[in-house]
């Protein structure tokens, strides 16, 4: 039995082996906003940020993630409203199949949090590891830049990203 | 309560307002057919073939039958053995897969049987002990192999060709006498894999007693998906329901029903009705799923001085893998979409379409059109070079106009061609950087292309319907069979019905792709949806718009064909004044005088007449797409790298409903352009496996180096279209590969025939030019 700080909330989980933490959320705790496309860490789409870095889940065995802050795509709106990343996805057109779309913007967390105004530079290297099939990667970037703006405002890059 | 109304997305055709499923889509919590479980629901795996060609001697299932946690294990035996296809309509002899086959394999991959545990791991352990005898037959990889007389016999077809298919038009040995160049070309262009981000997923439940099967789909064609099971399981088409949940992504791959479908159905009914899931990892997707043919494009054609195409012959031969699926119509596509693009009175190409013992091939976005894009644009471009003319100015003068007939009878209304190419020109300082840029080792190049807005390619009928169902509430539901794949159907279908309607976006929800609720569709292919599903979808609001109207004027004693609903308003279209607003008008409806429900419905089959594949005479589409693209880079000619500056892409889509959607549309297909020109090579291995069928190996487009690209709606407005509107989605990477290779000539001089374009090919290009030139000046 291990207990996992996800989304700020604590879960017991009794594990039968060496369970990724990706399986961990899926297929116990119903966590399924994580994706998965290869579970060889080549995708992106399994990106959660652990202790502020993006992380992929499908490479990280739950065990070793106990005492540790777990983020999800399900832990960043605030109830109804939009983490401003989220809504920014949204405002950009940046999303169209949607299923890279939570570890893309994990992985967009994980840049903003440390730097609200990243160059193209930053946003293509902080980005390289998740795949989008479908839309290019330019609303992305576009999304990327408009959400930074939003958080630079409200305070939120860098340092004060412990609210969520 | 009322449905509370956002006045912004009132009159929302031509907006970019955010995508209807957009909200579940940002926030986890879109349901994939990846993400379903069902109570005791079990996990199915497929027995697959470890020959690439062999005959099944014996299968012994008990010692898997009898392993614990195992609850169903299917072969050929649990099934009445009726081949499916999806070129019945057209070439009902390509017909040629089974759901399981019984009597031989035909790639590494092929289905034989399936099982379904209680996880997973036990249903791998039981595939394990499936004993299977097998008679090992020869097999062939490479069609040029294949095709030769003795060569392993994979089908009853002769030399493995399953189709030979000759496209003649008037007479292009005479015609070529009268040409002042002609010139010879030979393209490769190789296969390539969807890799749409969510895998093939489904998972099938069967009702005992009641004899009904419920599959919950990634399909981009659900109907179509009903019948191949239907026809399959022996059952009738409303007893099998598909519902299509939000795809991962398509792009081809998921427009059939793949064996996996079939049999997550049947073991379910073996399991006693327990659901069965199964879900492809991504080595069974590239593996076993669909793949893009590989393509040799052969051309000999000749022009006039003054640029005149006179005559177009060529040769293509398709890679088809083990079955036919799509095949032939994608390479009678791969043959015929030129007619779209250029006039042409003499022309020959032959298509041969190969049986080898590799993955299968199938649709694939493009649908052989950018295996053409690529050998025909060169060709152009070197045609053009030929006779000394700039290949801006050899395509203007060669291209299709508005209002034509081409020789192939394809009845051409809007075209803005001429307007993409010359935006694209301007737009990209064509005339400032054309052969001027060599000493930086910078070129520019041009492709252009074509697409239907629907193929008539399934069946006789393409039809679509729709619903528009107006609630009490003043809510709005839209039904609509057709498919979003993440491509923004549903959203366009849904502003299209608002518009209509005359009310704010805000209040439409939208159910899709649902066999037992919604109205049939044929699926999202073709570029189809937009034109055929968005005309559907305009007569069905119309239809409710119309019914309320005439309550509203039965209680004011009026015409209903005086009235209008505008921005949420009841107007007297003559005066323009408000008799009243929509939900006013509901009240009306829904009153204890009218009680009238409001259901609309709307019915579109597009004015076409599919392909005489005889005469090669048919007029495909209700309406034709066109595009231009053009491509800058800078070639390091050290290490043969090179950089994609920035592409421009100009696109007749008739009217954009969505104008950022559109975008989306462009830059995502462009992207995947440039990955198959720069990347993506699905080769196979001695065995003809996949050799790089995972994403470490099968390289993609990534962020790094994604070049900038400039998009330009040209608007063309079509008379057919539902508010103007074509089709749009593939025709942005049919021009890409060829603009890319006109810009590497335009940089450094050298011509690349075969995709992709990786580095050791281009400094083996510039060795080769530069000893030819060595030769040169040493005579």
């Amino acid at each position: 039995m291990i207990a996992l700080n996800i989304n700020q909330k604590l879960y017991e989980v009794d594990l039968k082996g060496h369970e990724t933490l990706l399986e961990v959320l899926r297929h116990y705790l119903g966590l399924t906003g994580t994706k998965t496309a290869c579970e060889e860490a080549e995708c992106g789409a399994c990106a959660v940020i652990i202790d502020g870095k993006a992380v992929l889940s499908c490479i990280i065995l739950a065990s070793n993630c106990e005492g540790k802050k777990i983020t999800t795509i399900e832990g960043l709106a605030d109830g109804d409203e939009l983490h401003p990343i989220q809504k920014s996805f949204l405002d950009a057109g940046a999303v169209q199949c949607g299923f890279c779309i939570p570890g893309m913007i994990m992985s967009s967390k994980a840049l903003l949090d440390k730097n609200s105004e990243p160059s193209r530079e930053e946003m293509e290297y902080a980005l390289d590891g998740n795949i989008c099939r479908c839309g290019g990667y330019l609303k992305i970037f576009e999304a990327v830049r408009q959400a930074g703006k939003v958080l630079k405002v409200q305070g939120r890059s860098s340092k004060h990203e412990d609210a969520r | 309560m009322k449905t509370p109304v956002n006045k912004e997305y009132v009159n929302p055709v031509g907006k970019s307002v955010p995508r209807i499923d957009g909200r579940g889509k940002v926030t986890g919590q879109t349901k994939y057919a990846f993400d379903l479980s069902f109570p005791n629901m079990l996990i199915g795996k497929m027995l697959r073939s470890p020959h690439p060609h062999a005959r099944i001697i014996s299968m012994d299932t008990s010692k898997a039958e009898k392993l614990p946690g195992v609850r169903a294990v299917i072969t050929a035996q649990d099934t009445y053995n009726i081949k499916f296809g999806s070129n019945e309509y057209f070439f009902p002899h390509t017909v040629d897969q089974m759901a399981i086959e019984s009597e031989k394999v035909r790639y590494v991959g092929d289905e034989l049987g399936a099982v379904a545990a209680v996880d997973e791991e036990t249903a791998l352990e039981a595939l394990k002990l499936i004993d299977v005898q097998y008679e090992i037959l020869p097999a062939v990889f490479e069609t040029q192999e294949a095709m030769k007389p003795g060569a392993p016999q994979i089908h009853e077809a002769l030399n493995n060709i399953a189709v030979i298919l000759p496209v003649n038009f008037g007479n292009p040995d005479r015609a070529l006498k009268e040409a002042d160049y002609i010139r010879e070309d030979r393209f490769y262009a190789p296969a390539a894999h969807h890799a749409a981000m969510e895998t093939h997923v489904g998972v099938g439940q069967w009702e005992m007693f009641s004899d009904k099967i419920t599959l919950w789909s990634s399909s981009q064609a659900p109907f179509k998906c009903r019948e191949a099971l239907a026809k399959t399981l022996k059952m009738d088409l409303n007893s099998v329901r598909v519902i299509k949940m939000p795809v991962g992504g398509g792009f081809g791959g998921k427009l059939e029903m793949l064996p996996m479908d079939f049999a997550a159905c049947l073991l379910s009914k073996k399991a006693g009705g327990l659901p069965v899931k199964i879900c492809y990892n991504r080595e069974e997707e590239f593996l076993a799923s669909r793949r893009k043919h590989g393509m040799i494009y052969k051309l000999r054609s000749g022009v006039k001085k003054d640029g005149t195409l006179v005559a177009i012959t060529g040769e293509v031969i398709a890679d088809g893998g083990a079955y036919c699926s799509y095949g032939p119509t994608v390479m009678a596509a791969a043959i015929m979409r030129i007619f779209m693009v250029y006039k042409i009175q003499h022309f020959r190409i032959t298509g041969y379409r190969v049986y080898t013992n590799t993955p299968i091939s199938g649709a694939m976005r493009g649908f052989g059109g950018v295996q053409a894009g690529f050998a025909i644009e060169s060709h152009m471009d070197m045609l053009a070079e030929g006779i000394g003319m700039d290949p801006v100015e050899f395509r203007l003068k060669n291209i299709t106009t508005p209002n034509m007939v081409t020789v192939n009878q394809m009845k051409l209304t809007t075209n803005g061609l001429r307007e993409c190419i010359e935006k694209a020109v301007e737009a990209s300082g064509w005339k400032n950087k054309r052969g001027k840029q060599q000493n930086l080792c910078r070129g520019i190049g041009i492709g252009i292309a074509a697409d239907v807005m629907g193929s008539k390619m399934y069946k006789s009928h393409e039809s679509a319907g729709s619903i528009v169902k107006v609630e009490e509430d003043g809510s709005v539901y839209l039904f609509t069979g057709a498919a979003d794949t993440g491509q923004g159907s549903d959203t366009a279908l849904s502003q299209i019905a608002a518009h209509e309607l005359g009310v704010s976006f805000s209040r439409i929800k939208c159910k899709s792709g649902d066999t037992e609720i919604t109205p049939f569709d044929t699926g999202s292919f073709a570029s189809r949806v937009t034109f055929i599903s968005g005309n559907a979808t305009l007569c069905a609001a119309r239809d409710a718009k119309r019914q309320i109207l005439e309550i509203v004027a039965q209680e004011r004693n009026l015409a209903p064909d005086a009235l209008d609903i505008v921005a949420e308003q009841v107007v007297r279209k003559a005066e323009g004044s408000v008799l009243m607003n929509f939900d006013k008008a509901l009240e009306l409806c829904y009153s204890f005088n009218y009680g009238r429900q409001i259901i609309g419905r709307g019915s579109y089959n597009p004015k076409t007449t599919p392909i005489d594949f005889r005469t090669g005479e048919g007029n495909v589409s209700g309406s034709y797409g066109f595009e231009a693209q053009i491509a800058e880079v800078e070639v390091n000619k050290e290490t043969g790298d090179v950089k994609l500056l920035k592409m421009w892409d100009a696109h007749d889509i008739g009217k954009a409903i969505n104008p950022q959607s559109v975008e989306g549309q462009i830059e995502g297909s462009l992207t995947m352009g440039i990955g198959y020109t720069f990347l993506e090579n699905l080769h196979f291995d001695n065995k003809g496996r996949p050799a790089n069928g995972n994403f470490t190996a099968y390289r993609l487009p990534r962020t790094v180096g994604a070049p900038p690209v400039e998009t330009i709606l040209v608007e063309t407005d079509d008379p057919d279209g539902p508010f103007g509107a074509k089709g749009m989605g593939e025709a942005s990477l049919l021009p890409t590969s060829a603009a890319i290779a006109n810009a590497i000539y335009d940089a450094i001089g050298v011509r690349l025939k075969e995709l992709p374009f990786t580095p050791d090919k281009i400094i083996r290009a510039l060795k080769e030019k530069e000893q030819l030139l060595t030769a040169k000046a040493g005579l």
